[in-house]
């Protein structure tokens, strides 16, 4: 009941302030720029054909490769941050009562603080810390990746059924026999496929680390825009696209196998 | 074979001295008393809520009594070390089987060795399992062997039901408790059932304690039958003294018969 309440309570609050944000918004003006049709046609009709000379291409490819380098080894950084940090904040392997709250709240917190800050923020970071190296665009994708991936592993964890592990205790497993034959057994395909959907997302945001500067096919598009080249803003996005679809058929790949 | 013959009747293997269990706003266990000599096979028959998972999952150590005593062989169950001296002493199988799906059988069968593995065996056993041949072993008893690397969740109800079985004899506790092990299965599959589990039972000189509610099952399979109903026992009978009338009354079936 009291659960009832309050969510009802909250649904209301939630209302409340989208209809207030309504107000802030300044329907006087025209929300649509005049211009845009015009502008916006140009845009579509160069897709027909987007730029495909070898010489392009051959700058497309290269300003693919570091995006997705970046993606990789940034994702990668997400990984090893996310499955300890993820483990610890999933409450379920520190059996030790004294210890098991202290060790969730610090991880819990330490994987909020990564993913409060936007990747760009982090980049903006990065940047002035090591100027435009590499390293600077793993970090700022890792970091703020590795703390969704440590909350999201955290609730698969967290979430598995408990009869299974119930069997397992009935057969003699301490608790941390049970995450390794239970809980992560049981998590795993989901954990995976997030995983890879989270790759997805990295890719683009790699893509977009060209607002500070890094190399990429987001700062190719933005030379390109800059310089009115439709036509080679669309062979970009379309780079971007086949990077996407590629990640994706890897990771029904995998998932095909993981559930042979 | 039957080894219940052999060991003394008189001794007792499992005694349960006024246990009692409640919920908030429930009395799910009214404090109740019993023992059980080794080699019964124990039925617990009663209606819905009337206590009989509660009272397995005390005497599996899953929970613990409000109040009272359970003593397993002389040991207070209470001192005992969850996973290596428990699981020794009692097992369970459970009523969906409640394998890892996703694990392929072979760690599902092995998994009865967990308590007796040491953390970092256990985790070795995932990549190179161990004592493989315990587990071909105990398949090869059921007629599964072929499906020792199968994903489990592949498996067909029947094939699960002897994986779990698998489990059990691989862990080989003296007590082998049962919920309701054959409410999910059709009438061939839950005989089948019944008949591997007291196999396993009579085989090793075990104790089984199920939760049946069939008439025929109870009076094939099992020595003796408890009547659970509101958290109290109502009766304790051999099983071959169990009549409809018995039944009946625990169930409240009487304003149903003309
Ligand atoms: N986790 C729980 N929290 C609160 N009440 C519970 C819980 N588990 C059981 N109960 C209550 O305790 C009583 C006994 O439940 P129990 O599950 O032992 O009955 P049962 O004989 O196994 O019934 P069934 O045949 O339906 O499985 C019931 O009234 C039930 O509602
Ligand atoms: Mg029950």
């Amino acid at each position: 009941m009291k659960l009832l309440e309050s969510r009802g309570l909250l649904t209301l609050a939630l209302a409340g302030a989208f209809l207030w944000s309504l107000t802030g918004v300044d329907w006087g003006s025209p929300l649509i720029h005049t211009g845009g049709g015009a502008a916006a046609r140009t845009f579509f009709l160069a897709l027909f054909p987007p730029d495909l000379s070898p010489d392009f291409l051959g700058v497309a490819l290269a300003a693919t490769w570091p995006t997705l380098a970046y993606a990789v080894a940034g994702m990668t950084v997400a990984v090893l941050i996310g499955i300890p940090l993820g483990i610890l904040a999933s409450g379920t392997v520190v059996s030790s009562p004294a210890l098991r709250l202290p060790a969730a709240l610090v991880s819990r917190f330490s994987l909020g603080g990564l993913r409060a800050i936007h990747e760009l923020v982090w980049a903006v970071l990065f940047v002035a810390a090591f100027g435009l190296s590499p390293l600077a665009a793993v970090l700022a994708l890792g970091l703020p990746y590795g703390g969704i991936l440590g909350r999201i592993y955290a609730e698969l964890l967290h979430d598995v059924p408990p009869e299974p592990l119930r069997a397992l205790r009935t057969a003699g497993a301490s608790p941390m026999r049970q995450f390794l034959y239970g809980r992560v057994p049981l998590a795993l395909p989901d954990m995976i496929s997030y995983t890879f959907y989270r790759f997805e997302c990295a890719i683009r945001s790699a893509a977009i680390m060209s607002f500070v500067g890094i190399q990429g096919l987001g700062y190719q598009i933005q030379l390109s825009l800059h310089d009115l080249l439709f036509r080679q803003v669309w062979t970009l996005l379309l780079f971007m696209l086949l990077l996407v679809v590629l990640v994706d058929q890897w990771s029904s790949l995998v998932r095909r196998k993981l559930a042979a | 074979m039957k080894v219940a013959a052999v060991t003394a009747p008189a001794a007792t293997q499992l005694a349960a001295e006024g246990i009692a269990k409640s919920y908030p706003g429930v009395q799910a266990l009214a404090p109740i008393s019993f023992t059980v000599s080794p080699g019964e096979r124990v039925a617990l028959a009663g209606p819905s809520g009337s206590g009989k998972t509660t009272l397995l999952y005390l005497l599996a150590g899953l929970l613990q009594p409000d109040s009272g005593r359970l003593c397993i062989e002389g040991q207070d169950l209470t001192a005992m070390r969850p996973g290596k001296e428990l699981a020794r002493l009692v097992g369970m199988v459970h009523q969906q089987f409640d394998l890892v799906g996703s694990l392929p059988v072979v760690h599902n069968v092995l998994a009865g060795r967990l308590g007796q593995w040491s953390l970092a065996s256990s985790a070795m056993s995932l990549i190179w399992p161990r004592e493989r041949r315990l587990a071909q072993e105990a398949l090869e008893r059921l007629g599964i062997a072929d499906k020792l690397n199968q994903r489990t969740s592949k498996l067909s109800g029947g094939e699960q039901q002897r994986v779990a079985i698998a489990r059990l004899m691989v862990q080989s506790p003296r007590i082998i408790l049962a919920d309701e092990p054959v409410s999910s299965l059709d009438p061939a599959l839950a005989e089948e059932m019944m008949r591997l589990l007291v196999e396993l039972v009579e085989d090793s000189g075990k104790t089984l304690i199920a939760s049946l509610h069939s008439p025929y099952l109870i009076k094939k399979y099992c020595s003796r039958v408890i009547g659970l109903r509101r958290g109290q026992v109502q009766f304790d009978l051999p099983a071959a003294e169990l009549t409809e009338a018995v039944l009946d009354r625990l169930y409240d079936l009487k304003a149903e018969r003309i």
